[in-house]
């Protein structure tokens, strides 16, 4: 029967080999699983020309966006503290997804003096009111009444 | 006797959590697991007991709050509700939408109160047998757990499996607690690594980023709801339940069976309990017409899976679905280690964890029963104003984890990113959390019992339990295969 020699000094590398091993031995069982279903319906083995990672007409705005905006928010909270950091991206987050369009309504609204009756317009004061109380909300809830610690 | 105290809190923070969990289940593309993991690090600010009234309300209000869609949109709002729209729909449609949401509520109760009663039952003299277990025996419990992961990937099974392991070895990065050395960090990240990578990130990016990135792909489009509560061509009566008690006490149960099997999620509780009562059905053929036995069926079984997923979890310490996986993480964020000796060490939180779920069930009744024609009008919420807020909560939920970490802000954005790469590339997202959860304790057990034997691998077919367990990895393996060809067998033959 196979034996496993066992040294305090390096058992931390005792099971991570195995498991590594496990997923060499997985992956190529999947790569020849792959290899047959190309060679049953004909197809190449590696296909990057028909690849495509994203679904078609896949949103090319919101997805980067909303990352790029993630990536911003973790330094803005440092750099300008967790509420006036978490109002400004709560906004931002939302203008992103409802839609980028609703910005080209900022001159229209303040040139007709029609704000609450311009639906676009609206749309974004709903943004910075949800941003606002959203995030004074959170910062009271959780920082104040229950002392969570917040970045 | 040790007992907790119940008062005005609990009672509150249950409440709290059944109506936030109704909110979550009712919005497609939300789920209860998400909202536990948004919500776990409340935890921090109560004991355990407390916190689990608010975790236990989220998770019976999160699958209970999936009828309402189903129901009126024909859109399950989590998948425990796959089959309630099949008949809860078309009986909208003649009209009678109250009526299938007042018996869907009524069935899930019964439901969640039949898989109260098992959790009760089952779960003491299960962790009584499972306390005589060596070090061999769980580690070969929690190799179990992982096979049946992977049984139940339908048609991906292998990736279900590397899934499964690739979480297990993310769970080994850090430090090795017999040694104290580390390994697979990189010297840059030393001392954030120094203890692996929290829990919370990991599975708030998993369950609450990627459905982000997924909806942000496809552009947050809101569906079309429209519904109409004002012309009901027929009202609800208990009586409609006159001739279901043997199919409320078969969804209940089948439901909780599912739940106790680990991996198993409540989609597959639906589907196997209404293909159940269609089977067994003198009027197979009524079914998806808009008959109740189907809507019963469905909802009697997703919140009988409740109770059942708790049984594993506080016996044998392996969570029975995700979202028990995530709650594994508000006993850890307590330091308490479920297993079997949580009830005999804890008497306290497995009476608490009772009255917290039977108390869900009735609370969940009471706020949707008869204001239901109000709650409805969750499903109206647009998503593009929810998820701001919910990247918010996650903000403050991953800093939070380590009393304020910035380090595990961006842990939980990685494993957003890894979760969406590997859902992309079609690999189960709670089988890699599952494996990242039981990781520590399989490298654990492994490592003891090595260390017992002196190194000999045959001392893992020396116990008799040990061999037990072999056999169900075994069954577990086979079922696995046979499942796979059947599977791919349908998918040829509905391709062709």
């Amino acid at each position: 029967m196979l034996r496993i020699s066992y040294k305090p000094s390096t058992s931390h590398w005792l099971f991570p080999p195995i498991i590594m091993g496990i997923l060499v031995f997985l992956m190529v069982i999947m790569l020849i699983q792959r290899a047959f279903k190309c060679k049953k319906q004909g197809k190449p083995f590696l296909n990057f020309k028909n690849y495509h990672f994203f679904v078609a007409n896949w949103d090319t705005v919101r997805l980067p966006g909303s990352l790029v905006l993630l990536l911003l928010y973790i330094p803005a909270m440092n750099l300008l503290g967790f509420l006036p950091a978490s109002i400004l991206f709560i906004f931002l987050f939302n203008v992103l997804f409802v839609g980028l369009g609703q910005l080209a309504s900022i001159p229209v609204a303040f040139k007709t003096k029609k704000f609450w009756s311009n639906p676009d317009f609206r749309s974004l004061l709903i943004s910075l009111i949800i941003s606002v109380v959203g995030s004074t909300v959170i910062w009271f809830l959780f920082g104040q009444v229950f002392k969570i610690t917040l970045p | 006797m040790e007992v907790f105290t119940f008062g005005i809190s609990q009672l509150v923070m249950s409440f709290v959590g059944v109506v936030i969990g109704i909110i979550f289940g009712a919005l497609p593309g939300m789920t209860a697991t998400m909202a536990i993991a948004i919500f776990l690090p409340l935890t921090y600010a109560y004991d355990l007991t407390t916190s689990l009234f608010l975790l236990l309300g989220l998770y019976v209000g999160g699958i209970s709050g999936g009828l309402i869609p189903a129901i009126l949109i024909n859109i399950p709002g989590t998948p425990s509700s796959i089959c309630t729209g099949f008949d809860g729909y078309p009986m909208a449609k003649r009209g009678e939408a109250l009526r299938a949401l007042r018996i869907g509520i009524t069935a899930s109760l019964i439901g969640g109160l039949i898989s109260l009663a098992c959790l009760w039952f089952f779960t003491p003299p299960l962790a009584r047998v499972a306390i005589n277990f060596s070090s061999i025996e769980k580690f070969l419990i929690i190799l179990f757990a992982l096979t049946i992961i992977a049984a139940l990937s339908k048609g991906a099974m292998i990736k279900g499996i590397f899934a499964g392991f690739l979480g297990v070895l993310i769970a080994l990065v850090g430090q090795f607690a017999d040694n104290n050395k580390m390994r697979m960090v990189p010297d840059l990240f030393r001392v954030d690594l120094r203890m692996g990578f929290q829990l919370l990130p990991v599975l708030i990016g998993l369950f609450a980023l990627v459905q982000i990135f997924q909806e942000a792909e496809t552009g947050m489009k809101e569906e079309h709801r429209k519904m109409d509560l004002n012309h009901e061509t027929r009202s609800f009566s208990f009586k409609d339940f006159k001739g279901q008690g043997f199919n409320l006490l078969r969804s209940g149960l089948i439901g909780t069976f599912v739940g106790v099997l680990p991996g198993v999620g409540g989609s597959a509780a639906s589907l196997l309990s209404y293909s159940q009562a269609k089977s067994m059905s003198k009027h197979p053929e009524k079914f998806g017409t808009g008959l109740i036995d189907g809507l019963i069926a469905s909802e009697g079984s997703n919140n009988g899976l409740t109770g059942g997923a708790l049984i594993p979890l506080l016996s044998l310490g392996i969570p029975g679905d995700s979202t028990t996986a995530v709650l594994i993480g508000a006993f850890m964020l307590q330091g308490i280690q479920v297993g079997p000796l949580f009830i005999m060490n804890n008497p306290e939180i497995w009476r608490a964890i009772l009255i917290a779920l039977g108390l869900a069930n009735i609370l969940m009744f009471v706020i949707m029963f008869y204001p239901i024609k109000h709650i409805v009008k969750v499903i109206n919420f647009p998503k593009t104003r929810i998820y701001p807020v919910i990247i918010l909560l996650c903000t403050v939920g991953s800093y939070a984890t380590q009393n304020g970490n910035m380090f595990d802000v961006w842990a939980m954005v990685f494993f957003g990113l890894v979760g969406y790469v590997l859902w992309k590339f079609g690999f189960s997202i709670p089988s890699f959390l599952i494996g990242f959860i039981l990781g520590d304790d399989l490298e654990k057990y492994f490592v003891d019992s090595i260390k017992g034997s002196g190194g000999n691998l045959a001392t893992f077919f020396s116990r008799p339990i040990g061999n037990v367990i072999w056999v169900l990895i075994l069954i577990s393996l086979a079922y696995a295969f046979y499942d796979e060809y059947k599977s791919n067998k349908k998918a040829k033959k509905a391709k062709a």
